[in-house]
């Protein structure tokens, strides 16, 4: 029946598919946004916790990101991508 | 009686390749559910910051790094909407993202109920060592969450800064974790059996699934009592 063998093989019938390669570098993208908008937030943060200044949360926020990033490196490097 | 049984691929096995439509579908969703969750969270002021569940449901059903970006998109949404404050604990949410993607799928955390009950414990300890120096570096602290109640009771009882945030959020967190990440399970039960029939994870009946799920945010939610009883006392 035409219904039956669409809903027992969806994944073939749908279009693109994507696989680690994409997923990794969904999150590479995540951190670049993530690191492109931290000197906004940081101004913004600092002006509104008077203990800090945007320097050194822009520079903390930098380490961070940095160690997230080298992370996904080494995710890229240690997966297999020809899937 | 029914079982509860690991179904999938064993640990490490090449993961299937997954319709774009889900995704895009399925991330904006999450990321939704985790602002909704936060702000309702807010209005409400509970001990706890339901911010995570739509994370925990991405990091599993697609990957750990999708998680991630789910993590970023809450918390840049979040930042847009309610201010700033919000946007360093992204960071929080990517390693929570990464540590229950990479728990589940890589190394069968989510076999066994008692197995994914320890990975949401160990979530919330990452989620907890990360959030700590944000808290002390950027905000002096205090961020005006109801931990903060939590980290004056613990201050004044003469333990210094740090010892006193990481106190109080990880009491936050644990049951933060232990709900979002139950809901999580029963969301991921009510997906397309073809987005899940490949997890390492337990399948059960529904109905059980829902009575796993309800018991975890009981538990969740006895570890807040438990939290705000501390608070009270001292």
């Amino acid at each position: 029946m035409a219904v039956n063998e669409t809903t027992e093989r969806p994944t073939e019938v749908t279009g693109r598919t994507v696989g680690t390669k994409e997923q990794l570098g969904a999150g590479v993208l995540g951190l670049g946004f993530l690191t492109l908008i931290m000197p906004w937030a940081s101004t913004e943060i600092a002006a509104l916790v008077a203990k800090s200044d945007p320097y050194a949360i822009l520079s903390g926020s930098v380490m961070v990101l940095g160690l997230f990033i080298i992370a996904a490196g080494i995710a890229i490097i240690v997966q297999r991508l020809d899937d | 009686m029914a079982t509860i049984t690991a179904a999938g691929p064993a640990p490490r096995q090449r993961q299937q390749r997954i319709p774009l439509t889900y995704v895009v579908t399925l991330i904006p969703v999450a990321a939704a559910l985790n602002i909704v969750g936060g702000y309702i969270n807010g209005l409400l002021h509970l001990p706890i910051f339901l911010d995570m569940m739509g994370t925990a449901v991405v990091a599993i059903v697609l990957g750990p790094w999708w998680g991630a970006l789910v993590g970023v998109i809450t918390n840049t949404g979040s930042a847009f909407l309610t201010g700033p404050i919000g946007l360093p604990f992204a960071l929080c949410n990517v390693v929570g993202a990464l540590v229950w993607g990479y728990g589940v799928r890589n190394f069968g955390m989510g076999r066994t109920i008692p197995r994914f009950f320890i990975l949401n414990l160990l979530v919330a300890l990452a989620v907890s060592l990360t959030a700590v120096p944000i808290y002390v570096f950027v905000f002096g602290g205090a961020t005006g969450h109801f931990s903060d109640l939590m980290t004056a009771a613990f201050l004044a009882m003469g333990q210094n800064l740090f010892v006193s945030v990481f106190s109080s959020n990880i009491l936050v967190s644990l049951a933060d974790k232990i709900i979002s990440g139950f809901v999580a399970l029963a969301i991921i039960e009510a997906l397309p059996e073809n987005l899940t029939a490949s997890l390492p994870l337990v399948k059960a009946a529904p109905m059980r699934t829902i009575v796993v799920a309800a018991g975890g945010v009981v538990i969740g939610i006895a570890v807040m009592l438990v939290s705000i009883a501390v608070t009270a006392k001292s």
